[in-house]
């Protein structure tokens, strides 16, 4: 059924159509378009805080566009003085064009996202959206939220300048439970975070893996995860 | 003049007519396309709700339901884009690290009420004890409500054992989770001059 809107408006030329019946013989594409577009939705789904969480993943997607950017210019690297890590932050905030931009809108997007993921936990909460059958959605939100956390942590690293060293240093003593856990449990886990006894560059170049690779592999799993279980259970029903 | 193998080419590439206003033919399909395929790749929809909902109480994923998307996204990316350029101050670089310098290190705002928590307690209980507490019971929540509720509601004499917005135990958790971490990271940024008589290790104060 074509409608006047698709009469009067601009039409592609024969290759578009070609390629949709192309595409069409081999993958129900249209119909699965139909299908995904025109399905209903109640009228309750559409509270501001019900579109919370397809904001976090915006901002995520900014996130993991922004972080491949500066990527490209980032030097994981942690020897010398003025380490190669620090210089390459310094280049970008300073010579790449648009650079400054690029670095803000990843650093004040990471602080932004946690505070909507927090709020969309907190109207999930509220509105009972984590009871049966959706308390497995809870708890993949629950880690992905910590999965941010860790984000941040790894990320903030990376600056390579005094404060990240020394602030970082402080958040892994309290996570490796030094002076709290015995001895040799804390030395462990500080050698697994840090990759040895004091923050080095093999700390920065673990914090650049879990931050880079590890972490986004999980995360995009986990978010895979969350939206399938989402789409299968749909909007939680107000109470 | 239009020949009759023209006509054929045309009734060959003519694409299978669609249910939306945006047909196959319509040179912004591919859009279309590009938005159905991020929900069709999060796999098949369940049974909903809406499925069995009166026409009026529902109303179209597109563009109904899906408008506030691409509003978000550019308010979101003008936000972050204005926060960037007024935000410059925090982004300056200062100094490579270097360990034997000595800075009071200033850590990210969403572990500040972790360290001034720090200072309230035995370590072991602060450090340890109380942050995977609260991280196992966020996970577990679902599974504590539905065992722990309706007792609790039974208890209470209350009919049913309602979502926290409308249970005032529950509502009054959450609320003085999120105060004591908000409180926490304010009782931080006072800095050093807010101090307070505490029963472990004396008076505690703000700062870092």
């Amino acid at each position: 059924m074509d409608s006047k809107l698709s009469r009067s408006a601009p039409r592609s030329g024969r290759g578009q159509g070609a390629v949709v019946g192309w595409l069409d013989e081999r993958f129900p594409l249209v119909q699965s378009v139909d299908a995904e577009l025109c399905r209903r939705v109640p009228n309750y789904a559409s509270a501001f805080y019900r579109y919370l969480g397809g904001l976090a993943l915006i901002i995520l997607f900014i996130e993991f566009l922004t972080g491949f950017l500066l990527g490209v210019y980032y030097v994981p690297d942690g020897a010398g003085q003025p380490a190669p890590a620090f210089t390459s932050v310094d280049y970008i905030q300073h010579t790449v064009y648009l650079g400054w931009l690029v670095r803000g809108i990843h650093f004040w997007g990471a602080s932004v996202l946690i505070v909507v993921a927090l709020l969309h936990m907190t109207f999930v909460f509220w509105t009972g959206g984590y009871r049966a059958p959706r308390e497995l959605n809870w708890m993949v939100g629950v880690v992905v939220f910590l999965l941010i956390l860790a984000f941040s942590l790894t990320g903030s690293l990376l600056p390579w300048d005094l404060n990240a060293y020394f602030a970082r240093g402080r958040e892994l003593s309290i996570l490796s439970g030094a002076s709290v856990l015995p001895g040799g449990v804390s030395e462990f886990l500080k050698n697994l975070l840090q990759g040895g006894p004091i923050i080095g560059p093999a700390t920065l170049l673990r914090f650049y893996i879990a931050h880079v690779f590890l972490l986004p592999a999980v995360i995009a799993g986990l978010m895979y995860v969350h939206f399938r279980l989402v789409r299968r259970q749909g909007p939680a029903e107000p109470s | 003049m239009i020949t009759k193998s023209q006509i054929d080419d045309d009734a060959a590439a003519a694409p299978p007519p669609s249910r939306l206003a945006i047909g196959p033919g319509h040179a912004l399909y591919p859009l279309l396309v590009a938005v159905a395929l991020i929900g069709i790749l999060f796999g098949p929809v369940g049974r909903q709700v809406a499925d069995d909902m009166p026409e009026s109480k529902t109303h179209p994923y597109f563009p109904d339901h899906y408008w506030p998307y691409p509003i978000l996204a550019m308010a979101a990316l003008i936000a972050l884009g204005l926060l960037a350029l007024f935000g410059q101050p925090l982004l300056q670089t200062t100094q490579s690290a270097d360990p034997r310098a000595t800075v009071i290190p200033h850590p990210d705002w969403y572990f500040l009420s972790l360290f001034q928590l720090l200072k309230l307690g035995p370590a072991l209980v602060t450090s340890i004890v109380i942050p995977t507490a609260v991280v196992l019971g966020l996970i577990a929540w679902p599974l504590i409500d539905a065992s722990l509720g309706p007792r609790i509601a039974r208890r209470l004499g209350w009919r049913s054992w309602p979502v926290p917005g409308k249970n005032v135990v529950t509502g009054t958790l959450w609320l003085l989770g999120l105060g004591t971490v908000a409180l926490l990271t304010l009782w931080t940024l006072l800095g050093p001059g807010a101090c307070i008589p505490w029963f472990f290790n004396g008076p505690v104060c703000g700062g870092l």
